[in-house]
């Protein structure tokens, strides 16, 4: 019964460790999910461009002004 | 994403961008060094600014005219101060006169396209938890933020992966540069010597594969497993979602302020559908060699 016992609390630790590294089909689905972006985040809201050349040629037709936000790494991407 | 969940979160800012602007995102990194039309116009306005061209990052928010003259620069994104920008510029806007710049011969090295029969996946990661309490909202925003990026796959990996096999190389790409903490920003990339394990396969359109990553000096690591799901039509890939979980530690020096030790940090991937203006970015590693990143 004893050596039972120590055996079973032995894998305790192991049991922890392969619980914390498997991905289980339902753990994908939640995360999956979890890291999909909001698609009505307020930001999204605006209708960006990705070039100044193509912002230049609208604005030159509408008679707006250009707003540039220009970041180190993709701003509606990294950071 | 600190700006878009303060700045442009902000909804007297995002209804004036949406109505009396024409608003552009760009990675300054390919403008302020391309050498064509696009980047021209671009150098003509920062060069106004106080950031001029050839000394490093021209990063901020700038306001101009159809002509590229320069309204206004600030790199506060404070909401208050970016509203007095706009509403500063609209009032020195004027309209001008003047065609559309041709497009002209594009810089190559700066316009990277997508692999003709390729892919592009979104991958999207975050960090499940590890965090302290937060000093105030900004290190908050940071600590819930979601990073962005795309994964390319050739025309070569699409065949193969509509076989259900899984290409080295893309095995490779994937670990080396969609496996980093970039949820606060420009990440280190992993060098092909900081891969320690790298295994995976496709067996009944189920992907599984595991990852061990870490520097030299151990500073920085993550170690996963991947679950995923890969469906074909045709010859062509239909469905691709993948989801890497597992424990990474350290930072780099543009993603400082990581939690503490070990951390757990999720990333997703799912094949694009062209409708998000972001599908077309190309991907952060592969800025000013897509050769590297695609091979």
């Amino acid at each position: 019964m004893r050596l039972k016992l120590i055996i079973l609390l032995g894998m305790v630790p192991l049991l922890f460790v392969q619980s914390a590294l498997a991905l289980t089909d339902a753990e994908f689905r939640k995360l999956h999910r979890e890291l999909q972006p909001d698609p009505k985040a307020t930001w999204r809201t605006i209708p960006w461009k990705t070039s100044v050349l193509d912002a230049q040629a609208a604005a030159a037709r509408e008679g707006k002004p250009i707003f540039i936000w220009a970041m180190d790494g993709h701003p509606l991407g990294c950071t | 994403m600190l700006d878009r969940e303060s700045t442009f979160a902000n909804p007297t800012i995002v209804k004036l961008l949406q109505t009396r602007f024409i608003p552009v995102a760009i990675d300054q990194a390919y403008q302020r060094r391309q050498k064509d039309n696009e980047g021209r116009f671009y150098q003509k306005i920062a060069n106004q600014g106080p950031r001029k061209i050839g000394r490093g990052t021209t990063q901020g928010l700038y306001t101009a005219d159809a002509s590229g003259k320069l309204l206004d620069f600030t790199n506060n994104r404070g909401a208050d101060r970016v509203l007095r920008m706009i509403n500063g510029s609209l009032e020195k806007h004027r309209p001008v006169k003047i065609t559309a710049i041709g497009k002209g011969t594009p810089d190559t090295q700066y316009n990277p396209k997508p692999p003709k029969g390729g892919l592009v996946v979104r991958v999207t990661s975050k960090i499940l938890d590890g965090y302290q309490e937060p000093e105030n909202e900004f290190r908050r925003i940071f600590q819930q933020s979601l990073g962005r990026d795309n994964l390319w796959i050739s025309a070569n990996e699409h065949t193969a992966l509509a076989r259900g096999q899984l290409s080295k190389s893309l095995l490779k790409r994937l670990a080396r540069f969609h496996l980093v903490d970039n949820t606060r920003g420009e990440p280190p990339m992993w060098r092909e010597n900081e891969i320690l394990k790298l295994e995976g396969k496709i067996t009944n359109g189920q992907l599984r594969t595991t990852v061990q990553l870490k520097t030299a000096k151990g500073d920085r690591g993550y170690e996963a497993k991947l679950l995923g799901y890969v469906e074909t039509k045709s010859g062509k890939v239909t469905r691709l979602d993948i989801v890497a979980n597992g424990q990474f530690w350290g930072e780099g020096p543009y993603t400082r302020n990581a939690p503490k030790g070990r951390f757990p940090l999720a990333i997703a991937f799912t094949l694009a559908d062209g409708k998000d203006t972001a599908d077309t970015i190309p991907p952060q590693a592969s800025r000013g060699w897509v050769q590297g990143y695609v091979r």
